[in-house]
């Protein structure tokens, strides 16, 4: 058993501790917003909060989250700086497929709520590790400096 | 079991040795997962015993020990690149970091790792040999210096025996030095290197006082330019330059790029660091 602290609720986990993380979330906790894409760290789709920072949840192993703290997208998009992320990626029209969104969601609230401005290069910097394939990426910096002053005040 | 696989937690070094000591398969050893997760993935790990070091307390840390800068192996390149003290002792480090894969990928590769990896193209090496560190091995016979230009002795071998580890590279902290580095790939972040080089030097005018170059993605490893740095600083010509690039240099051909491409942007690269 594997215990730790997932979107704020203590839960324990049965399943081979080398097993993919984001794998762990989908299929062991039934968590399916985390998406699986490349599977080796590059896209980022798989992007979940480890210990408050974002990382790719492909890259890690159900070991490494033992004792930890882990939030995903469901727990994301729930708060309120979630909803004024999604808002913002509404008005700016950027989500197309929705594959990646999970992904630049997580980062997004990482980057607003570390302190990030709504400076485009800024921003490209912190999403580099996203990748989408059909958006397109101007829309999505947008949708990211959208959220940037609309979130001023919320928390 | 993943491809057959099996983990086993340890608590201290202590721990750990005691533990491998005995251990009759293949071992590695899981930090971040960032290089691992990968090879297991593609079946390059499989049947083995992997130790999770990820939380030794022994592995982290980064501190000022005389005139060094310490990182401890198991720190995050995140926990490099936002240091303060890193910042202000080595801050070609940190700030030639800032596109090492992506921000994701630095909150959970460690340097330790990027170096055991042995990659050719590791971000983290070509740095580090310009800075001339050592990295410090430990296993359960004690600790041990080497210098990381000594520390590769082929394509993703190294001076490591059974049962060692990377605990810490150590830079030493200097003052006065200009900085150089250039990583060439197609895109400008989670990206792998078609050619890197770093360079830490001193000039006088138009004259090399003091000069390390170090390239990645040319060689089976990345390496020191000792030829090169010697015709730099003795000012000799083009001719002799290219020379002694030839004699240093192995670029091969492969996915990311072709062997004269290669070749190319390393004299350009070395072109643009005298000029």
């Amino acid at each position: 058993m594997i215990k730790f602290n997932l979107n704020g609720k203590d839960v324990s986990v049965d399943a081979d501790p080398l097993k993919s993380l984001v794998r762990v979330l989908r299929e062991d906790l039934e968590l399916t917003g985390t998406k699986i894409g490349c599977a080796e760290g590059e896209c980022g789709a798989c992007t979940v909060l480890f210990e408050g920072k974002p990382v790719t949840s492909c890259t890690m192993n159900l070991i490494h989250a033992e004792g930890k703290d882990v939030k995903t997208v469901e727990w994301v998009a729930a708060s309120k700086l979630g909803e004024v992320i999604k808002k913002a990626f509404y008005e700016e029209n950027a989500v197309q497929c929705g594959f990646c969104f999970p992904g630049f969601m997580v980062t997004t609230y990482h980057y607003i709520s570390s302190g990030g401005t709504d400076d485009r290069e800024s921003i490209k910097r912190a999403l580099s590790g996203n990748v989408c394939r059909c958006t397109g990426y101007e829309k999505i910096i947008s949708a990211v400096q959208r959220a940037c002053n609309d979130a001023k005040g919320v928390k | 079991m993943m491809n057959g696989n099996k983990l086993v937690r340890v608590e201290s070094l202590s721990d750990l040795f005691a533990k491998s000591a005995s251990c009759k398969d293949n071992f590695c050893y899981l930090a971040g997962g960032t290089d691992i997760n990968v090879q297991i993935s593609k079946q390059m790990i499989k049947d083995s015993t992997l130790y999770f070091i990820s939380n030794l307390d022994e592995l982290k840390g980064i501190l000022v020990n005389g005139d060094e800068l310490v990182i401890g192996s198991g720190e995050t390149f995140g926990n490099i690149i936002n240091s303060k003290l890193v910042k202000s002792k080595v801050p070609f480090l940190s700030d030639s970091l800032v596109n090492f894969a992506s921000p994701l990928l630095q909150n959970a590769a460690t340097i330790g790792g990027n170096i055991a990896n042995g990659s050719p193209t590791a971000d983290a090496t070509p740095l580090l040999l310009a800075l001339d560190a050592d990295v410090v091995l430990v296993s359960a016979e004690g600790e041990r210096r080497v210098k990381l230009c000594e520390y590769f002795t082929g394509y993703k071998k190294s001076v490591l025996k059974k049962g060692e580890l990377v605990k810490a590279v150590a830079i030493k902290i200097e003052d006065g030095k200009s900085y150089f580095y250039k990583k060439v790939s197609s895109r400008k972040s989670l990206t792998i290197a078609k050619v890197s080089l770093a360079a830490v030097y001193s000039k006088d005018g138009d004259k090399f006082d003091s000069l390390r170059i170090a390239v990645g993605s040319l060689n089976e490893y990345a390496r020191r330019l000792p030829k090169v740095e010697k015709v730099l600083l003795g000012g000799g010509s083009d001719d002799e330059l290219k020379k002694a690039l030839q004699a240093e240099i192995t670029p091969i051909t492969d996915l990311r790029s072709d062997a004269e491409y290669r070749f190319d942007v390393a004299c350009n690269l070395i072109n643009s660091l005298r000029n």
